[in-house]
Order: structure tokens, then sequence, then C-alpha cells
């Protein structure tokens, strides 16, 4: 990994136009941490194709555009309607509290009354006005700069956001939507959001990106600190028109006896780059990152899951199923870093590809570093078409070749989808899926 | 029913069946015995229409349709159902999801109503009853963690809840131990009909002690080489194949 700036992008529209917008903007509470994150990010440029983490993702037409600060006056104060296809995935869901950022930033929230003492929440504007030291911890950028350079420009430039606290257990999901608004295709928004689950605590959130053709390119950022013991089932969920673009960066750390659970499905969008950093940071720290990515079209989803165990006894496991169709490309980077002192760690990861067209491409990579003793470590990396015998036995009973091949691609999957413990999601998640395999219809009856 | 006139077949460029005559009427149960080799698994799976052979001459006539035309999935519709040798393990495919699509479909073709559920699963109880499963098979993928026994038990279900006109099993009985052969004797047993028939596969006579056949037939090489009444499969156990070979190259 290389900490140069890639010198083909330094000089881009697009860096050049973001250290106009940073020039421009007032200081704050957090000035000093900004600026080190912007030199940082700065010197390491947008990335392009020779990057190690960026090989398969060429974001060019980023690059190539200029980029304006969202203008004032165009900030929502009431969430917009859904479309019909995102509007079905809440469908059945009925969280404990529901939070939207339009383009970033959070419209007013219902009370919060029922769940006091269980669930706080606040803007970072108005923490960054008020206890900006309360957020800085909270700025770290990943270990991997190469990885998280769109993480560094967030905490360079984001003025808004969510900070949710959570210090009991949840009865019901918290469900984060994250829409597009006014402001236009030509900007940019830093959306950040902190969850903190405090020791015992344990949630469900849901966080829904969803995109449009005319929408800012969202940049977007979420972190997940969990105390001692605490418990968080993540999942995040990309959605929306062919032509939106997701950059999204999740930030995972982990006390002693935590355990998180995440889950990152890609059903829609033009670009997904869904960015994942888990830090085992106690002892006995559980994590568990399992990815859905559905390729369809021109679709370029990209995952990279990064755990990196840094105590004993800490385990993570990675599932990845990726399916890609049309000329879509789905590449899933999944690396486990064992660092020294994290004796008795476990892994476990599994990459599975399916190619359901000949001008589909996945490329699948699990990387494995390991610098302590004592680990266990497993993985496992497949890409193929659909097993011949498998459709074969199913056409011999009298199903249709469309209804064989969704059902088998829709099983291909089911390792991922059946461990989704909150079940109004994996209901509405299922649903998009099989949406967008060839035989719905016959499909929905199945199950 | 079935008539097969002069079937050739290859894949890979290698030719496996080189011209096979048969004819299966209904009420018969037919048996075809050979050895390892000699075309008998691709004969079935030619018949059932695995695209992965090529028909290189002959032709085959289902009911009076011609079934070389059909897809796979049309032949299984119009009453051809085959009992794989090696049934495949599909994880993530439910058991019951399967029968009850694969019944629908074959509905759906013959212009009548989809199943109703509840008819559905007192018709799977019935059958699983006969074959002796235990009812946690069903909420299962498909094959999926079954012993070799319990496999077959499954491919046998599958065709009592279907009821072919035509089944073609394809050693059906290998692998299995003596209890398991007479669960799934009783089931083959079941369907018997004067309206249907059965074209069994097999490599031992053990199974025809069950399930008495009406025709026996040797393949070898890609063709059938002799054919007979029940004391043809009696015989080739007590000498086995060799006698037909040489007396076929002599």
């Amino acid at each position: 990994m290389s900490a140069l700036p890639s010198q083909g992008a330094g000089s881009s529209p697009a860096l050049r136009s973001l250290e106009t917008i940073w020039k421009a903007r007032a200081a704050d509470g957090l000035s000093a941490q900004r600026a080190e994150s912007m030199r940082r990010f700065l010197a390491l440029g947008l990335p392009t194709i020779r990057d190690e983490s960026w090989r398969y993702t060429n974001l060019r037409r980023i690059s190539g555009r200029e980029f304006v600060a969202p203008a004032a006056g165009t900030e929502a104060t009431s969430a917009p309607a859904l479309s019909a296809e995102v509007a079905v995935l809440l469908e059945g869901l009925a969280p404990a509290a529901s939070f939207t950022l339009v383009d970033g930033r959070p419209v007013p929230w219902p009370s919060l009354d029922a769940l006091r003492g269980a669930l706080e929440a606040a803007s970072l504007r108005d923490l960054l006005a008020r206890h900006p030291a309360e957020i800085a911890p909270a700025l770290r950028a990943p270990r991997d700069e190469d990885a998280a350079r769109w993480s560094l420009l967030n905490a360079a430039l984001f003025d808004d956001g969510l900070r949710l606290r959570v210090s009991s257990p949840l009865p019901a999901p918290i469900l984060v939507l994250r829409v597009p608004g006014a402001a236009g295709a030509e900007s940019i928004v830093h959306p950040r959001v902190l969850i903190e689950a405090l020791p015992g605590a344990s949630a469900t959130v849901l966080e829904l990106h969803v995109g449009t053709e005319s929408a800012a390119l969202a940049n977007s950022v979420t972190r997940l600190e969990l105390g001692r013991g605490a418990r968080i089932e993540h999942y995040r969920v990309f959605a929306g028109a062919d032509g939106a673009a997701f950059l999204d960066s999740l930030d995972v750390v982990q006390e002693e006896s935590s355990e998180c659970r995440q889950f990152t499905v890609a059903l829609g969008g033009g670009l997904v780059r869904a960015h994942l950093d888990a830090h085992l940071a106690g002892r006995g720290a559980r994590f568990e990152g399992h990815s859905l990515a559905a390729g369809s079209g021109t679709r370029q989803v990209d995952c990279v899951t990064v755990a990196t165990h840094d105590a004993p006894d800490t385990t993570s496991t990675q599932t990845a199923r990726a399916i890609a169709s049309g000329t879509s490309r789905v590449v899933v980077n999944s690396k486990v870093t064992v660092r020294p002192g994290a004796v008795r760690a476990e892994s476990r990861q599994s990459c599975r590809g399916m190619l359901l067209s000949q001008g589909a491409e996945i490329d699948a990579r699990p990387q494995l570093e390991i610098y302590a003793d004592e680990v266990k470590c497993a993985h496992g990396a497949t890409t193929g078409r659909l097993d011949p015998d498998m459709l074969f036995y199913l056409l011999s009973r009298g199903l249709d070749r469309a209804t064989a091949q969704s059902l088998l691609v829709f099983a291909f999957l089911a390792d991922v989808l059946i461990g989704m413990s909150a079940g109004g999601t994996r209901a509405a998640i299922e649903n998009a899926l099989i949406g967008q395999l060839p035989d719905a219809t016959t499909l929905r009856n199945f199950r | 029913m079935l008539s097969i006139v002069d079937l050739q077949a290859r894949i890979a460029g290698k030719t496996i069946l080189n011209g096979i005559d048969l004819e299966v009427r209904p009420g018969e149960v037919h048996a075809i015995m050979g050895p390892n080799g000699s075309g008998k698994s691709t004969l079935a799976q030619v018949l059932a229409g695995r695209e992965e052979y090529e028909v290189t001459a002959g032709r085959v006539d289902f009911d009076g349709r011609d079934l070389l035309a059909m897809p796979a999935e049309e032949r299984a519709r119009a009453g051809l159902f085959l009992g794989f040798q090696y049934p495949v393990e599909i994880p993530g495919v439910n058991n019951v999801y399967l029968l009850k699509a694969a019944l629908n479909a074959k509905r759906r073709a013959a212009g009548q109503p989809e199943v109703d559920a509840y008819e559905f699963l007192a018709l799977v109880r019935e059958k699983m009853r006969i074959m002796q499963m235990n009812e946690s098979f069903l909420s299962r993928g498909v094959n999926e963690g079954f012993s070799g026994g319990e496999k077959k038990r499954n491919e046998i279900l599958q065709m009592l809840v279907l009821e072919p006109k035509l089944a073609i099993l394809d050693e059906t009985d290998s692998g299995l131990d003596i209890d398991a052969l007479k669960v799934v004797a009783q089931g083959v047993n079941t369907l018997r009909h004067p309206e249907r028939a059965v074209v069994l596969v097999t490599h031992y006579q053990r199974l025809l002690d069950y399930v008495v056949p009406d025709h026996v037939h040797v393949l070898a090489r890609g063709r059938i080489i002799k054919s007979g009444d029940r004391s043809l499969a009696l015989e080739l156990e007590r000498r086995g194949y060799d006698w037909l070979l040489e007396s076929k190259v002599a």
C-alpha cells in the first residue's frame, strides 16, 4: 500500500474542487483534526486503479468532476416521499425509532420519550457547536489509509449527521434512512453517523442508503462503537436508481466481549463502494461481516471488508455472496489481520460468486496476515456459474428454466440471508433480491 | 407409450449410444441391465433431456409426442420422471417447495388449477408414510445432508407425488441396504398401474426380486444385445455378462 499521492489523480478537477471547498469552510471546534485529515487526504489524492484496494474500481467519472458544497438554503425540513421500490424495503418493519438524513442532514425526528434511558439521539451539527470534544475521538480514520481516504475526506468536511447512543437493549430496530434532497448532482455531501452501544446495551440498526440519478455524491461514514459486552446487528442496504453512486465507509470498534453482526447488501445504484473496517480491540470480541452483492446491468459493486484482531480470543467471520448479470462487476475484498498479541484469534472467510451472464465479472479476494501465535484462520473463494447438475435436476422435475435459475440463485444467497435475525428486514431484503431475479413471481410463492 | 428407434447419442465427441431400439407399453415394467460403461445411465439421461448429450440419430416417441423435440422441463410435465442415480444436493431449496413447484408445473401444463395447500400436504404425508420418511425431511434443503439411502427414498417420494406415466429409475437400488431396498421397491410397486410404465436401470438382479419386471434387456456398448423375461435376469446373476459379450463379439 502506497502512502504517496497517486500522481494520475493528483491534479484531478475533483481533487482541486475538494480543496476549494475545504478552504472556503468556516473554522469550528474540530479544526485541527479536520486539517490533519485533509492534509492526509490531499497527500493520498483520489484513488486510482493503481491503488491496491481500488484495483478493480475506476473512479474516473468521479475524479473528472468539479464538486461544490451544497448551496445554503437547500436543507430539507421534512423527509421526502420514497419511491415504491424503496418503500417495499421498509414494509413490515416496525422500528423503535426512525431517523431520516436528507443530503446527510437529519430532519427533526419524533420524540424518543418512550425510549428514555435506552436511546439518545443528537445531530452532529448541534454537538459540533456545543460539545465538539465529544465527537473528536470518533474522527480517527481507519489504519488502512489507502482504503480510508474517503473517510479522511469525510472527517475533514462533514458538517452534520447523527449520533445515536444506546444504553440498554432496544426492543425493535432503529431505522436510519439516508435519502437525497435538493443538493444537486454537482455537489458532494459527507454525512456521518455515530452509533455508540454502551456496555451491555444491544440494538439492531438498519441504515438504508437511497440514491437517485440527480443526487449529490454521498461520501458517507458510519462508526459503530461497542462497549464491553454490547451487541449490535447492523444492516446497510444500498438501493436506488442505476445512475446513483455510493461511497460508504463503515468503521467498527469493539471492546471486550462485544458482538457485532454486520450485513451489507448492495441492491441498487450504478456504483457502490462499501468499505468496512472492524477493529476487534477488546478481549473476546466477536465480529461477523456478511455481504450480499447483486450486480446487474452495468452496476459496479466493490465491497472491502477488513477485520483487525487486536486482542486475545477474538473471532471474526466474513461471508460474501455475489451474483453478477449483464455486464456488471462485483469485487469482494476480504481481509483479516491478526496483530501481535492477538493470541487464540479465530477467523473464517468465505467468498463465493456466481456469474449469470457472459459479460459479467466477479473478483473475489480473501487475504490473511497473521502476526500472532495460536491462531486459527480459514479462508476460501470460489466463483462459478449455475451448477448444471442442480439446474438439470430442477428442470427434470418440470420447473421452468427461469424459475429454476432464480431458485438456484436465491439458494446461493441463502447462506447470508438465513443469518439475518431481524425478521422484517430479512423478508424485505429477500423480496428486493428476488425482484432482481428472472422469475420473481413464482419465487415469491416459494417462501 | 415409449417407442425408441435407433437412438444414437454422444457426449464430448464420444459415442455412447449406438442404436437403441426399445418399446415400452402401458402397464409394463422393463429392466435394463448391463456392465459398467454400457450406456445405461446415458440412456436414462438422454430420455430425460440432459442437454450435454448430443443425439445424433434415431427417434423417440412418448405418448404420441416427439420426445427429443421437447426440453427437459416439458418432458417432465408430459409425465416422464427420472429417478437419479446420484441425486444432487441443493442447499437453500426446500424439499417441500420443490415438490409443490413440480406438482404445480405438471398441473398447469395439464390445464388444472394449482394444488390446494391442505390437499398437497395430505398427499405428501400419505406418500411419506409409504416411503417410511420422517416429516423433518420436508423442511430440509433438497437432499441436503441426506444419506445415500435417504436420497433414493426422496427420489421415489417425488415420483409418488408426481405420479408420472413413465418412470425411469437409474440405479435406484445402488447403495441401499436390504431394508431400504424393500421400502424403495414397495414405493415403485405402489406406482404400478395399467396406465403407467416403469423402466428400471440396474446393475444387479436383487431389486428385481421385489419389483418383478415383464421384460429384461441387456445393454452393452450402447446397444441392446439381448432381451428376455425375468429369467434372463436370473441367468445374468448366475453367469455374469461375459458370456453375452463374447457371443456378441463372436
